[in-house]
C-alpha cells in the first residue's frame, strides 16, 4: 500500500443516569498510542462535570491510560477525547512471503534468554478469551501444516468475515467466544476475541487492537462496518513480520485506515471508558464517534486557521 | 488407664509415627507428655475434654463450610492432644520456612517488577503469564518497605522417612494463624501444668511482630496509623478467623464498602467522619480488591485500592498480586530459583512436583502417574485431585482430555504417604486412635526479616483413610507444641497487656458507619418483630373474643393491625391475621421482619455475643416458622417470639457496652417504639369511647401496672397518662421521647447536629400536656401532640441515614462503555 493518512478523530462518551450518582471513578484509555507508524500531534480529553482528580498514566501494556474521580454529585456525564493523528502505511503486502507458521510457534518445553515477554504475554489465555478445542478446529482450516503465516492469517480473517455475521442486537459486552462460535453473529468486539481464541488456541500470541476504523466512504466503496463507534481488531505476530495488525469484521489487513489506542490481552484490558460510580440506579449509554480525514497540512476542524 | 486407651493404637503402615518409634515405646520428645498422660484417670481426661469443649461453644469458634449441609458456623473441630515438635527439629524447619518466605518475596519483586526470571529463562513466561494469579495491574507497584509478602504459611506433612516435605504455599492470605492461637488458649488451658513443664514456646509474639510490622512498614500520615482487617464479609468460610484476629490485634473489621479512596488515599468511613487507613491486612482476594482495575464485577471491593498500592499510600498484606506464587507449579524450579536469588541451596525441599506444562515434565509424570496425584496449577481452574493409582478406573477421562488439551493447567505431585499422631477418639469410651497429619507453619515479615510463628497449625484427616487434610473437607486440628531447649520467654502473655492507659478507648468514633448502621436497623427490626407479634397476639383473641372483658375491642385493633400493614381492608380478619404471623410471603409480617432481623444481626457477628445469635436462630428455625397453622398453635409461637425478642433487648440492656454503637441500637429501637405507640393512640382516639381500653393497655404490656395502681376498669385519663406522660414506663410515648433526646444530644457532643432539634418540639409539646384538659380522646392538643412525635421519628430517621449512613452505601459497578 504505501503512503500516509491523517485524522481528526472525535470520541464522545455520554452517560445519563436514572438518579444522581454522587462519586464516580472512571478509568480512561482514549488516548491514541503513539508507535513507529502513528503520530499523535494533537490530543484533549473534556470532561463534564469537571474531575476533582486527575490523573494520566501508562498502563502495563504500555498504553496511556487517564484515571479520573468525580465527586460533585452528577446525572449526565460527558466525555469528549479529540485526537489529530498521523499514520504511515505499516502492514505488508497481502502477497508478502512468510515463513510457514508453525514458525511462529514456541519452541516446545524451550525457553532462554532471548524470549521476547512482550509476545508471550499474547500466548496465553486470559478472562474472555478461552483457549478451546473448537476454536482451534475452526482455525486449522486456514492454518494448514505448511502454509505460510501471512496466507493463513489472511484466510483466517476472510473465513471470519465470510461466516459470521455482523449483528450489533446479537451479543453484549461480555458475550463469550463459545456463543460467538455457536451463533455465528456478533459485533468487532467478539470477532477479535474470537479470532484471538482461534490463534492462541494454537499456540500463536495475538493480541486485541482497540482503535477507530475511517467511516469515510470513498465513492464507489462499501462503508466499513464499525465505523461511528469505536472499533476493535487483532494484531499477531509472526518472527520475521514482527506485529500484523488484521481486521476480522472486514476481512482485511489493518492499516491506513485504522487509528490505534492501544492494546492488551482482550478487551477488559483497553476498554475506552470503565468506572465504579456510587448511586446512579440505572444508566443509559451513548457513545459518537467521528473519524475525519485530514489533509496533511490542513488545520483540524474547528481550529482558527493561523 | 493409658494402656487401656492405647489397646486400638492403629498399626503405623508403613507411615511415620510422630508418638512412637517403635510400637509401645514413645520418641523421645513425647515422653513426658505420655507419662503424664498415663498418669491420668478416665474421669480426669473426660472433665478436661468437656472443658475444652465448652471453650469451643462459648468462644463461638467456627468454620464456615459453603457445601455443609450445616452451613454456616460449623463448630471448630479440635483434637485436644497437641502435636509436639523437638527443638532441634524446629530449628531447621524455622530456617528452612524464613529462607523460603524471602525467597518468594523476592520471586514476586521481580515478577512485577523488572521479570528478569522470565527474561533469564528461570521460569517459563506461560508459567506466569497464563496464571489468573499474575494481576497485570499490580506491575510497577511502590510497594512500602518494597515488601510483598508481608504473610506466608506453608502446609508441611511427614514422609515414612521421617522428613517433612512442603506440599504447597500460601501467599494471597493466608488463613489459619487465628485458629492456631485459639487451639493455643484452649489447650494449654486443657493441660496447664504440662504446656508449663514442657516449656512449650509461646505464639503470642508472632502476633505483636503482625502488629508491629505493619504498623513499621506502613506509611504515615494524616493522623494515628491505622490498620483494617478486611474481609470479604460473615459469608467468608473463615469469617470467624477474621473477627476474632481483628479483635485480638485491636484492628478494626471491615468490608470493601466502609473504605473509599479521595485524593490517592484510602479512607475508614466512620461515624465520625473519614479516616486514614495506612494498612489493610487482607483477607480477601485480591483480585476481588478493586472493581475499576481488577475483577469488574467484585461487589466486595474498593474502587481505586490498586492506584493507591501503585502509589504507595497504603500498605497492603499482602500486595496485590502475591497469590500468583500459591500455584504449585512452582515448586519444581524453586532450587534453582533459590540459588539464583539468595545465592543459598533451598533448606526445605517442596515435594516432587512437575508442571504438565513442560512436555518433557508431562511426560516424566505419565511415566510414574502411580505415584502422583494431578492438581489443579491455577486456583481459578478448579478440579478435584485426581489421584494416579485410580486414573486406570473408568471416570477419569476428564483429567486425560485437560492433559491433552490445556496441560499448563494441571500440576503432578508425588503422592506421600503423610505421617499420623494420636488423637482422642470418642466413641463409647475415650480411645487414642491416629490420624494423618499436615502442619501450617506462619511467617511474617519484621523490620528485621521473616519471623516464624513457633508451632502452628496442625490439620488432621477427617477420616482413618482420608488421603487428603484439609478443613474444607472437614477434618479437624491440633494444637503444635514446639518444645524449647532453654527457657520460654514469657514476656508476653497471650492476652494482650500492651495497651497503656494512654491508649485506653472509650468513645466508638471509629465505628464503621455500615456498623452504626446495622445496629440501629437491629434496634428498629428487633422492636417491629415485638410490635407485631404483641399486636397479632391481641388481634387474634379479639377475633376469638376470648378477651377478659366485653369491651368491643375487635375494631380499633384491627385498624390497627390494617394500619400496621400486617393485613389489608378486605382480607378475611382471622385467615390474614395466621398468615402474617407464621408465613413468610407477606413482606410486613412476623417471619419476614424476622428474617430482616436475622440478616442485620449476621452482618453484627463480630459485634454482638453468640447469645443473641442463638436467640434469633431459636426463632427462625422454630418449627412453625414459615408454614401454616392451625390458630392455638400460631399463639403459643407468638409467645414464644415475644418472650425471644425481650431476651433480646435484655442483652442490649444488660450486655452492651453504653458506647455510640449502643446509642444508635438504642435509638432505632426507641424510634420504632415510640412511632408504634402513637399508631396505637391514633387508632384509639379514631374509635374514641365507644371502645374498650384494656386492649391498648394489653399491647403496651401495661396491665399489670395500671392495676396496681388503680384496681379499676381502664379509663381514659389514667390509660393515657400511663401510656402518653408517664416517664418511667418504658413503654409510654414520654419515655421513648426523652431517650431519643438525650442519646441524640450524647452524640451530638461528638458530632454536631443529629437532629435533636426536630423532638426538642416534640418533648416540649409533652410537657405542655395539661392531664386534666388534655388526657381525653377528644383533646386536638393530645392528638396534635402524637401526629407530631410519630412524624418526627420518621423524620429523625431519615436525618440519621443521612448524616451518618449514607457514605456506607456500597458502590455500584457501572458497565464498561463501549
Amino acid at each position: 500500500m504505501g503512503g500516509r493518512a491523517r485524522y481528526c478523530v472525535t470520541h464522545e462518551t455520554h452517560y445519563a443516569y436514572s438518579g444522581k450518582v454522587t462519586s464516580a471513578h472512571q478509568l480512561a484509555h482514549l488516548k491514541p498510542r503513539s508507535t513507529h507508524w502513528q503520530k499523535v500531534e494533537q490530543h484533549t480529553i473534556d470532561i463534564d462535570p469537571n474531575p476533582s482528580e486527575r490523573t494520566n498514566g501508562v498502563d502495563y501494556f504500555g498504553n496511556q491510560v487517564l484515571r479520573f474521580v468525580i465527586d460533585t454529585p452528577h446525572e449526565i456525564l460527558n466525555v469528549v477525547a479529540r485526537s489529530v493523528v498521523e499514520v504511515d502505511a505499516h502492514a505488508p503486502d497481502p502477497g508478502a512471503d512468510s515463513p510457514a507458521w508453525e514458525l511462529a510457534l514456541a519452541s516446545p518445553g524451550v525457553w532462554g534468554p532471548d524470549v521476547d515477554l512482550d509476545v508471550e504475554q499474547y500466548r496465553v489465555a486470559s478472562p474472555m478469551v478461552p483457549l478451546l478445542a473448537q476454536s482451534a478446529a475452526y482455525a486449522s482450516g486456514s492454518f494448514l501444516p505448511g502454509r505460510p503465516w501471512l496466507a493463513a492469517m489472511l484466510d483466517l480473517t476472510r473465513r471470519i468475515h465470510a461466516d459470521f455475521l455482523y449483528d450489533p442486537k446479537a451479543t453484549t459486552l461480555t458475550t463469550q467466544v463459545r456463543e460467538v462460535l455457536g451463533h455465528k453473529r456478533g459485533v468487532c468486539q467478539d470477532f477479535a476475541h474470537l479470532m484471538l481464541s482461534c490463534l492462541r488456541s494454537l499456540g500463536l500470541p495475538a493480541r486485541y487492537v482497540s482503535g477507530y476504523v475511517l467511516n469515510y466512504v470513498p465513492e464507489g466503496k462499501e462503508r466499513l462496518s464499525g465505523a461511528d463507534a469505536s472499533h476493535a481488531w487483532v494484531a499477531a505476530h509472526c518472527p520475521q513480520l514482527g506485529w500484523v495488525a488484521f481486521d476480522p469484521t472486514n476481512g482485511k489487513l489493518a492499516d491506513l485506515e485504522f487509528v490505534t489506542l492501544g492494546w492488551g490481552r482482550e478487551f477488559s484490558d483497553i476498554s475506552p471508558l470503565s468506572g465504579v460510580v456510587l448511586g446512579g440506579a440505572t444508566q443509559k449509554l451513548s457513545v459518537v464517534v467521528k473519524v475525519q480525514p485530514l489533509e496533511a497540512d490542513e488545520p483540524p476542524p474547528g481550529e482558527a486557521v493561523a | 488407664m493409658l494402656e487401656e486407651m492405647l489397646k486400638s493404637y492403629p498399626d503405623s503402615d508403613g507411615r511415620f509415627d510422630e508418638l512412637f518409634e517403635a510400637p509401645g515405646k514413645p520418641r523421645a520428645h513425647w515422653m513426658r507428655f505420655y507419662r503424664a498422660l498415663t498418669a491420668t484417670s478416665a474421669a480426669d481426661i473426660r472433665a478436661r475434654l468437656a472443658g475444652a469443649e465448652r471453650q469451643i461453644r462459648d468462644s463461638g469458634v467456627t468454620y464456615n463450610v459453603y457445601a455443609d449441609p450445616q452451613g454456616l458456623d460449623r463448630p471448630w473441630d479440635l483434637d485436644v492432644l497437641p502435636l509436639i515438635i523437638s527443638p532441634e527439629e524446629w530449628r531447621e524447619l524455622e530456617a528452612g520456612i524464613a529462607q523460603r518466605a524471602l525467597l518468594f518475596d523476592r520471586i514476586l519483586a521481580d515478577l512485577y517488577g523488572n521479570q528478569s526470571l522470565l527474561q533469564q529463562g528461570l521460569i517459563p513466561p506461560s508459567l506466569i503469564f497464563g496464571q489468573s494469579g499474575f494481576l497485570q495491574p499490580a506491575h510497577g507497584m511502590n510497594l512500602p518497605g518494597g515488601v510483598h509478602l508481608h504473610t506466608y504459611a506453608a502446609d508441611l506433612a511427614r514422609s515414612p522417612d521421617g522428613h517433612w516435605w512442603v506440599m504447597g504455599d500460601r501467599s494471597q492470605a493466608p488463613s489459619g494463624a487465628g485458629y492456631a492461637l485459639e487451639n493455643r488458649l484452649i489447650v494449654s488451658r486443657t493441660f496447664p501444668a504440662l504446656y508449663r513443664d514442657l516449656r512449650v514456646q509461646h505464639v503470642a509474639h508472632f502476633f505483636a511482630a503482625m502488629r508491629d510490622s505493619l504498623m513499621h512498614f506502613a506509611p504515615k500520615g494524616d493522623g494515628p496509623a491505622l490498620t483494617v482487617l478486611l474481609t470479604p464479609g460473615p459469608y467468608n468460610e473463615t469469617y470467624f478467623e477474621h473477627a476474632f484476629l481483628a479483635r485480638y490485634l485491636g484492628f478494626p473489621l471491615v468490608e470493601g464498602g466502609d473504605l473509599t479512596v479521595k485524593g490517592g488515599r484510602v479512607w475508614l468511613k466512620t461515624i465520625g467522619g473519614l479516616k486514614r487507613v495506612h494498612a489493610i491486612l487482607r483477607r480477601q482476594d485480591d483480585s476481588y480488591c478493586d472493581p475499576l482495575e481488577l475483577r469488574r464485577e467484585s461487589a466486595l471491593g474498593v474502587a481505586g485500592l490498586t492506584d493507591c498500592a501503585r502509589r504507595g499510600s497504603v500498605l497492603i498484606a499482602n500486595a496485590l498480586g502475591s497469590g500468583v506464587i500459591e500455584s504449585g507449579a512452582l515448586l519444581g524450579f524453586l532450587p534453582r530459583l533459590c540459588e539464583h536469588l539468595l545465592g543459598e541451596p533451598l533448606r526445605l525441599p517442596s515435594i516432587a512436583t512437575w508442571w504438565c506444562g513442560e512436555p518433557a515434565a508431562l511426560a516424566d509424570a505419565l511415566e510414574q502417574a502411580e505415584r502422583v496425584v494431578f492438581k489443579s496449577a491455577d486456583p481459578a481452574f478448579k478440579f478435584d485431585p485426581v489421584f494416579g493409582e485410580d486414573l486406570n478406573e473408568i471416570g477419569h477421562a476428564a483429567i486425560k482430555a485437560t492433559l491433552k488439551t490445556r496441560p499448563e493447567r494441571v500440576i503432578a505431585q508425588e503422592f506421600v504417604h503423610v505421617s499420623q499422631a494420636p488423637v482422642l477418639a470418642r466413641k463409647r469410651t475415650y480411645r487414642i486412635g491416629a490420624r494423618g497429619i499436615g502442619l501450617r507453619v506462619f511467617a511474617i515479615r519484621s523490620h528485621s526479616g521473616y519471623v516464624v510463628m513457633p508451632g502452628g497449625l496442625t490439620r488432621v484427616a477427617s477420616g482413618a483413610n482420608e488421603r487428603f487434610v484439609s478443613a474444607q473437607r472437614g477434618g479437624g486440628s491440633k494444637d503444635t507444641w514446639v518444645i524449647s531447649s532453654g527457657s520460654v520467654d514469657a514476656s508476653f502473655t497471650l492476652l494482650r497487656s500492651t495497651v497503656s492507659a494512654g491508649d485506653l478507648v472509650h468513645s466508638g468514633a471509629g465505628i464503621p458507619s455500615r456498623v452504626a448502621e446495622n445496629l440501629f436497623w437491629f434496634g428498629r427490626y428487633e422492636e417491629r418483630c415485638e410490635d407485631s407479634a404483641r399486636l397479632l397476639r391481641l388481634a387474634l383473641n379479639e377475633v376469638l373474643r376470648e378477651s377478659d372483658d366485653d369491651e368491643d375491642s375487635l375494631e380499633p385493633v384491627l385498624a390497627l393491625a390494617r394500619a400496621f400493614s400486617l393485613i389489608q381492608e378486605d382480607e378475611d380478619a382471622e385467615a390474614a391475621l395466621l398468615a402474617a404471623a407464621t408465613l413468610e410471603n407477606n413482606v410486613f409480617g412476623l417471619p419476614a421482619n424476622l428474617r430482616n432481623l436475622e440478616h442485620v444481626a449476621f452482618n453484627l457477628r463480630d459485634r454482638m455475643s453468640m447469645d443473641n445469635w442463638r436467640t434469633i436462630n431459636a426463632l427462625t428455625k422454630d418449627p412453625v416458622f414459615g408454614r401454616e397453622v392451625p390458630l392455638p398453635d400460631a399463639l403459643s409461637w407468638l409467645d414464644r417470639s415475644v418472650t425471644g425478642l425481650m431476651t433480646l433487648s435484655g442483652f442490649a440492656m444488660d450486655g452492651m457496652t453504653r458506647d455510640d454503637g449502643w446509642r444508635f441500637l438504642s435509638i432505632g429501637r426507641r424510634l420504632e417504639r415510640m412511632a408504634f405507640q402513637c399508631l396505637a393512640l391514633q387508632m384509639a382516639f379514631e374509635h374514641g369511647r365507644a371502645c374498650g381500653l384494656s386492649w391498648l393497655l394489653r399491647l403496651a404490656d401495661s396491665t399489670i401496672t395500671y392495676r396496681s395502681r388503680y384496681m379499676a376498669r381502664p379509663e381514659w385519663l389514667p390509660v393515657l397518662d400511663l401510656l402518653v406522660l408517664d416517664g418511667a414506663n418504658p413503654r409510654s410515648v414520654r419515655f421513648q421521647a426523652n431517650g431519643v433526646y438525650s442519646y441524640l444530644r450524647k452524640l451530638e457532643d461528638a458530632y454536631g447536629d443529629c437532629g435533636s432539634e426536630l423532638l426538642r418540639s416534640g418533648v416540649e409539646a409533652l410537657d405542655a400536656l395539661d392531664p386534666a384538659r388534655d388526657l381525653q380522646p377528644e383533646s386536638d392538643r393530645l392528638r396534635d401532640t402524637v401526629d407530631m412525635l410519630r412524624s418526627t421519628a420518621f423524620a429523625l430517621s431519615e436525618v440519621l441515614s443521612q448524616r451518618f449512613f449514607t457514605h456506607a452505601q456500597t458502590d455500584v459497578w457501572a458497565p464498561l462503555a463501549a
